[in-house]
């Protein structure tokens, strides 16, 4: 008893100790440490989202420029592919005009020699013919007698022969 | 100049036949100022923080992390942290006021003669019997719940031997000291800091109570620390079921 009043104790200002140290304990849980502890966590799932999030992204992006580099040699090979055979029919194409080429050539040199040779036998028929005429007027003037015409030019042609 | 020591808190004023001590009149003061800086902290709150913010993020978090590791359960933490963290910092609040220059100065005149208005919270016994017993009767219900009404009783009352009967009512002695202890280590502390600051302030007023001071800014934190983490481990052991325990209920 001695040692409670030197002490000080007094039950009504015990409890209302207590009642002042509850108000303070039920204020902050209610206002202070529940949302301060919501907001730790959330932002702990927020920021765990964004790490996951992240290492997503960049296993995706590992993934797509994969595809992109596999997309690019592909589209290589196509192109070297493509190349090739155009090359290939450049060259054939190239071949055939050239045999083309020949070929037709070939034939406007045919007609040519044929056309100059034909030429040059009309012509020398042409001046067979007129060398006979000049010849017979030429024997005529000459002979100054018209032989027979037939023999005449049995003559003639005998003569240029 | 005399010095003046008492035990007790002094009387300042009734409100009707209640009696309002300087210590009751500090703590109500305490309580407004923790509440006016944790409202004002957890009402800015936003969810990019600002610096001032990030710290006192981390101080929580560190908080609640010790906590945790203490109770090793994050459920149990949570539960367990309000109580634990609102006595540490009541505590710390209450010890660091009396290191507010000048408040020591502000008197009161009663019919009983002059009275400081404000005296270190702690150096009441009063306000710390509350607490402690808050802490040890909330141990007791813990038990309760998690070892059932007949176990808990069945740890007090043992009567497979001798030896258990006696080491069961050994167990209530330690339950009232811990009582003692939890109480007497902060009461003590802090009243004999601050006597020791008043007796060194009466016979050197400059600079030789420095030290002393600083002596005691320590132990305002170490005792605010030790009071709730001590409370925080009773807790913690009256949670947990011992392993003999479980074999005995698994015998039955």
């Amino acid at each position: 008893m001695e040692l409670i009043n030197a002490l000080g104790l007094n039950v009504k200002i015990l409890l209302a100790q207590l009642v002042n140290f509850s108000v303070l304990l039920f204020v902050l849980y209610k206002f202070a440490y529940g949302p301060i502890l919501k907001m730790l966590d959330e932002r702990r799932d927020k920021i765990e989202e964004g790490i996951k999030n992240a290492e997503d992204a960049k296993t995706k992006l590992a993934k797509i420029e994969m595809s992109e580099k596999e997309i690019l040699s592909d589209a290589r090979k196509e192109a070297q592919k493509i190349i090739v055979a155009a090359e290939d029919v450049a060259k054939k194409n190239k071949e055939d005009i050239l045999n083309e080429a020949k070929k037709q050539s070939q034939q406007i040199l045919e007609k040519a020699e044929k056309n100059i040779e034909q030429e040059k036998n009309k012509m020398m028929e042409d001046a067979k013919k007129e060398l006979s005429e000049l010849v017979s007027l030429a024997t005529e003037k000459i002979v100054g007698e018209k032989m027979d015409a037939k023999k005449d030019k049995e003559i003639i042609d005998s003569v240029i022969k | 100049m005399g010095l003046n020591i008492s035990l007790a808190p002094e009387v300042i004023f009734h409100i009707g036949s209640f009696p309002i001590t300087n210590a009751f009149f500090v703590s109500i003061f305490v309580t407004v100022i923790v509440l006016a800086v944790f409202l004002l902290i957890a009402n800015r709150f936003q969810t990019v923080p600002t610096r001032f913010q990030a710290l006192v993020e981390i101080l929580f978090e560190e908080a609640f992390d010790f906590v945790e590791s203490i109770i090793g359960n994050r459920e149990k933490a949570k539960r367990i942290f309000p109580l634990v963290f609102t006595m540490f910092i009541f505590i710390l609040f209450a010890n660091l006021l009396t290191y507010i220059p000048g408040q020591a100065a502000v008197t009161l005149k009663t019919e009983e003669g002059v009275m400081p208005l404000f005296r270190a919270a702690m150096a009441d016994y009063g306000v710390v019997f509350m607490m402690t017993m808050v802490s040890v009767i909330l141990m007791q219900i813990v038990a309760i719940a998690v070892h059932g009404p007949f176990g808990y009783l069945g740890k007090f009352f043992n009567f497979k031997g001798p030896l258990d009967f006696f080491l069961g009512l050994m167990d209530i002695v330690g339950e009232i000291a811990k009582i003692v202890s939890l109480s007497f280590r902060l009461f003590g502390n802090i009243f004999a800091g601050e006597v020791l600051g008043a007796v060194m302030l009466f016979l050197a007023p400059y600079f030789i109570p420095l030290p002393f001071m600083f002596l005691g800014l320590l132990t305002a934190f170490v005792q605010a620390f030790v009071f709730s983490v001590l409370t925080l481990v009773f807790i913690s052991m009256a949670s947990t079921i011992e392993e003999d325990e479980l074999v005995e209920e698994a015998s039955i």
